[in-house]
């Protein structure tokens, strides 16, 4: 299966989350693939606490491969490179994972036929060899979008691989916004998916939402506030749900709400089971959101199937 | 270790096979898999049937005019074309091998095309071959700026893949590629064939072979292929065995893992079926040690008895048997 992480804006937390979303299905015995299609600003190496692999990466990376400047991008397995003690003895009936990272090299791209060809025949090698591909595209109607938009469109190539979208966002006006605008707008992904030849009821089907760093109002520190704080944020919340279903960007739509994580805030990476009880770092809640979201990814009966 | 290493006998072919499962949810049959493999109009797709269904594509030729990989990073440059072809056995595991041979001695400056056009699958070097350093450093692995017989091998892998019309790109299970990357070169007069096999990570294998002469690329090639596909097997069945939750109470979870190897890898185990009878002796070291033939006859049986366990697990359940 292909997924799609997408996002409005930076900052939304979407590469730190779906490289746990990639974690957790390793965990869970699929073989996963994380390609950091994020082109701006490549971040999957500091997710997966890999330092060496930027330096590596320069030149033979997703963008230097894409470019065709490298041959075959560079691929990384995780358990084996990885600095984070917790993710270096690979768990028992875990799968594969591995990452193909990006780089900084070169300029910007200019879309063509090569690009997608190269995008095409990179993803149709690791559907063959892995059960989940998680690619982290460019925040906003990036180039990425349109290169995997144009590669899953009918004369893309890609059309026949079962692909599922998710667009992340924050839980603020502005951010419910323009995830709304990102997925329906007329600037979006369904529209710019129509144009290139996809059913826009199908693509419109194939994409929900992940809430990401959502304060609990249930638990601390956001339950200790004063009464008046406390009410100002419900009533907050609760205008936020309103304009979050109007855009359809509402609870129906919405995949997982990961709530505002401590760690998460401070660095970008991996919340591992021992962070949760051993250290007591991470929230169990955390935790539990990222299961969640793993399980329903591939639970077919909420997804509008193809 | 091969005796490659005692003296500078020419080097006579180097290329690389890379094996993995056709994408497809059910093995294709013969029809469509001479349709898949016909790479080239003008020539007809190779099918045999004993003792397994084998279909080869036509040869196509690349042609390259760029420097060789050398460990000591001597700048040899090379002119020719490099062969490449794929082929399916069973209709389940596709292999594409990009490979090339080199003469004893090379010309002095570079040659027109039409020089070596009539040679194909050769690369002609200019000037002096320092054949060792380009042993080791073919086996060390592609560098930026020198000849990458291995894409060669992925853009025929990639080409096939495109054919939406025949792949459905749903297989019934995922396994990891491999890529065999190999040398030969000849032997001394009166010496027995040798090798030397390592197993890399990521899926690479090296091998390192010592012919004796007269005997043509293409059995080396056809060893090659062979020796991938086994390995490949094995490698495959090995990983999918390795930590099978057998004590689960659930079965359907070991059952979702045997299954597929049952209906798509268990019958395409057959060593020796194409390989130069010159050559068995490459592959009976093999056998020796680590004995692969071995190895798969206790993961097969393996696989055969868990499954009648769970048979006889499934009919006790059944109500009114006990």
């Amino acid at each position: 299966m292909l997924v799609f992480a997408a996002s409005d804006k930076g900052g939304t937390g979407r590469s730190v989350t779906s490289a746990n979303l990639a974690y957790h299905h390793a965990l869970d015995g699929s073989d996963v693939c994380f390609l950091d299609f994020d082109f701006g600003s490549p971040t999957a190496a500091t997710v997966f606490d890999l330092p060496d692999v930027p330096a590596e990466a320069e030149g033979t990376g997703l963008h230097a491969y894409l470019r065709g400047a490298a041959n075959e991008p560079l691929r990384i397995d995780v358990w084996s490179r990885t600095e984070h003690l917790d993710l270096r003895d690979r768990p028992a009936g875990s799968g594969r994972l591995v990452l193909v990272p990006g780089d900084r090299s070169g300029g910007e791209f200019v879309t063509g036929e090569e690009h997608l060809h190269r995008c095409v025949d990179l993803i149709l090698r690791l559907h063959r060899e892995f059960d989940v591909i998680v690619v982290d595209l460019s925040a906003g109607r990036s180039y990425a979008v349109d290169l995997v938009l144009a590669a899953t469109s009918p004369r893309g190539g890609l059309a026949g691989l079962k692909h599922r979208w998710l667009v992340f966002h924050r839980w603020t006006r502005q951010h419910v916004a323009a995830a709304a605008e990102l997925a329906f707008g007329p600037r979006g992904i369904v529209q710019a998916g129509a144009a290139m030849g996809h059913e826009p009821d199908v693509l419109r089907a194939a994409i929900r939402f992940v809430r990401a760093a959502v304060p609990d109002l249930e638990s601390p520190p956001w339950s200790h506030v004063t009464p008046a704080q406390y009410a100002w944020m419900r009533h907050c919340d609760s205008t936020l749900e309103t304009l979050a279903s109007t855009r359809g960007v509402g609870r129906t739509w919405t995949l997982a709400s990961i709530p505002l994580e401590p760690v998460l805030q401070w660095q970008e990476r991996l919340i591992t089971i021992e962070d949760v009880y051993d250290r007591q770092i991470a929230n169990q809640a955390t935790w539990d959101a990222l299961i969640g979201l793993a399980q329903q990814l591939t639970d077919d009966t909420l997804w509008g199937e193809r | 270790m091969s005796r490659t290493g005692r003296d500078p006998h020419p080097v006579i072919a180097c290329g690389e096979v890379r094996t993995c499962l056709l994408p497809t949810r059910d093995a294709l049959d013969e029809r469509a898999a001479v349709k898949l493999l016909r790479l080239r109009p003008d020539e007809r797709v190779r099918v045999s049937r004993h003792p397994n269904r084998y279909v080869v594509s036509p040869e196509v030729l690349t042609g390259v005019d760029c420097p060789l990989p050398t460990d000591t990073g001597a700048r040899v440059r090379a002119v020719g074309t490099v062969g490449s072809h794929a082929s399916l056995v069973e209709g389940r595991v596709i292999q594409a091998t990009a490979s090339f041979s080199l003469p004893a001695v090379g010309t002095d400056r570079r040659q027109a095309w039409s020089y070596y056009l009539v040679r194909p699958g050769s690369l002609v070097p200019v000037g002096q071959l320092p054949q060792r350093a380009l042993v080791r450093g073919f086996l060390l692995g592609h560098r930026p700026g020198r000849l990458d017989v291995g894409s060669i091998a992925e853009s025929v892998l990639a080409r096939i893949s495109r054919q939406d019309r025949i792949l459905d790109h749903d297989p019934p299970l995922t396994a990891a590629d491999t890529r065999l990357r190999w040398t030969a070169v000849r032997t001394a007069a009166g010496e027995e064939p040798s090798s030397l096999f390592t197993k890399g990570e990521d899926g690479l294998r090296t091998l390192e072979l010592s012919l004796p002469s007269g005997l043509p690329p293409t059995a080396a090639v056809g060893l090659c292929e062979e020796l991938a596909l086994h390995d490949w097997l094995l490698t495959t069945v090995a990983d999918k065995l390795d930590g099978l939750p057998t004590g689960a109470a659930d079965d359907r979870a070991v059952l979702r893992v045997l299954r597929p190897l049952v209906d798509h890898l268990l019958h395409l185990w057959m060593p020796r079926a194409r390989v130069d009878r010159v050559l068995q002796t490459v592959w009976n070291q093999l056998e020796e040690t680590p004995g692969y033939s071995r190895q798969w006859t206790a993961h097969a049986q393996r696989i055969r008895d868990q499954l009648a366990l769970r048979a006889i697990h499934l009919r006790d359940e059944v109500p009114g048997r006990r």
